[in-house]
């Protein structure tokens, strides 16, 4: 049996209207081999992340501690053949305890921390590995009119050399996990994107969650030999 | 790499979708105009300057708002900044090729210099976009008669209806010194932009 090499066939994520609006419906095409290495950014190394931006417990240095759980976050980024992806950069989002995000086209109305902008940036080691603190953030009610929830979740995105990267770390036992139309779309691959708890020695962080991220696709081992 | 190889690969991370509120706050103002490192250096990149400009449009021809776009492309003469290219002399010290902007409506502009064609290629600049309800998309732009375009091999793969949806139109006019060329990109429906998979392919 011979298989004919296609491009993916986008899948629209359930009850969520901007995936129906915005969805490509027609399969993906194939790059032709002359023109894959254009296809391939490299990203060059920006030098931004400044003194405690990877504590997002609190605005600043020094400040005072953001309302809910503080957590830490950590793991290594690695492609897909465990080669570690070094001094990439991790952009964090996430929203307060309460669900709400500081972006200002975010209407939702719901209370803000004034101790909480939910914004991190952090940039991996020589082995690939980060950390990075936050609040563990509320659940928020994304679809009112069927009232559906988002699930608690944080926003990562991750650029570096070839390592392209925007991905969401999800909480384990959260009861929306199972409606969400982005992990639906995942299937049983949904488990990665799971952070896993560890106890952690830092007194000022409740507890950890490990979330290590391999980057996958052509593109991310392209320059490897 | 070889079959062995690939069973021995780590599973991926899923792409997950950028959702709504990509901090505008990470926005780096040098990403959004390649032409000049500083206004404060006379120091800068080599070649014509362009603006390429256009919308975002959803399925239903409506401004597809919040979306974070990133572009990559070959300097003036054509050579992309990668580890494949490290020694090349043709290499420009002022232009890394990389830039990221986020619209807010869904309309864009970017300030760059027009790229030269490498290996065979026409001058061409790689769109990646990320928006609400979606992963990652990526495909590529050309721009209005440029040499190369009748037989660079990504526009020969497309039909003759597809190939214009990736076709920047030279405007006439210029802004700031700079070129202007448009391009609306679709993500969804009859006149879906070609999108291409570099995941797969
Ligand atoms: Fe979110």
């Amino acid at each position: 049996m011979t298989m004919t090499l296609q491009g993916r066939l986008l899948e629209v994520g359930p009850t969520d209207n901007t995936s129906d609006q915005r969805t490509p419906r027609k399969r993906l095409r194939l790059i032709p081999q002359a023109a894959r290495e254009s296809f391939v950014p490299y990203i060059p190394q920006q030098a931004v992340t400044r003194q405690g931006e990877n504590d997002l417990t609190r605005i600043a240095p020094g400040a005072p501690r953001a309302q809910g759980t503080p957590i830490e976050v950590s793991g290594r980024v690695c492609t897909q053949t465990g080669q570690p992806v070094r001094h990439a950069l991790l952009e964090i989002w996430n929203a307060n305890m309460f669900g709400r995000y500081t972006h200002i086209e975010d209407h939702s109305g719901i209370q803000l921390d004034p101790n909480f902008l939910g914004l991190g940036r952090v940039t991996t080691d020589d082995e690939g590995r980060y950390t990075f603190w936050t609040i563990s953030p509320g659940a928020y009610l994304a679809r009112p009119d069927i009232g559906r929830y988002r699930p608690k979740h944080i926003h990562i995105s991750l650029s570096g050399g070839s390592s392209r990267l925007i991905t969401q770390m999800y909480f384990p036992g959260e009861e929306n996990n199972a409606t969400d139309p982005m992990a639906t779309l995942m299937g049983d691959a949904f488990e990665r994107n799971v952070g896993q708890v560890y106890e952690t020695p830092h007194i000022d962080v409740h507890h950890g969650y490990r979330f290590d991220i391999v980057v996958g696709g052509r593109n991310a081992t392209f320059f490897e030999d | 790499m070889s079959a062995n190889d690939k069973q021995n690969m780590l599973f991926p991370t899923n792409e997950d979708t950028v959702g709504p509120y990509f901090p505008i706050y990470f926005r780096d103002e040098r990403l959004e105009d390649l032409t000049s490192i500083h206004p404060g250096l006379i120091v800068a990149p080599e070649g014509k300057h362009i603006i390429l400009r256009g919308r975002v449009l959803d399925r239903h021809g409506d401004l597809a708002n919040g979306v974070v776009m990133e572009f990559w492309q070959a300097n003036a003469k054509g050579v992309y900044r990668t580890p494949a290219h490290a020694d090349n002399p043709d290499l420009d010290p002022w232009f890394n090729g990389y830039g990221r902007l986020r619209s807010k409506a869904g309309e864009y502009s970017f300030r760059t210099i027009f790229p030269g064609s490498s290996k065979g290629r026409a001058p061409n600049i790689t769109l990646t976009i990320f928006s609400d309800g979606i992963n990652r998309v990526v495909t590529q732009v050309f721009f209005e008669d440029a040499e190369g375009n009748d037989t660079d091999s990504l526009l020969s793969s497309l039909s003759e209806e597809d190939k214009p949806k990736l076709i920047a139109r030279h405007d006439g006019r210029t802004a700031d010194g700079a070129e202007v060329y448009l391009l609306d990109i679709i993500m969804a429906g009859d006149q879906e932009t070609p999108f291409f998979d570099d995941l797969v392919s």
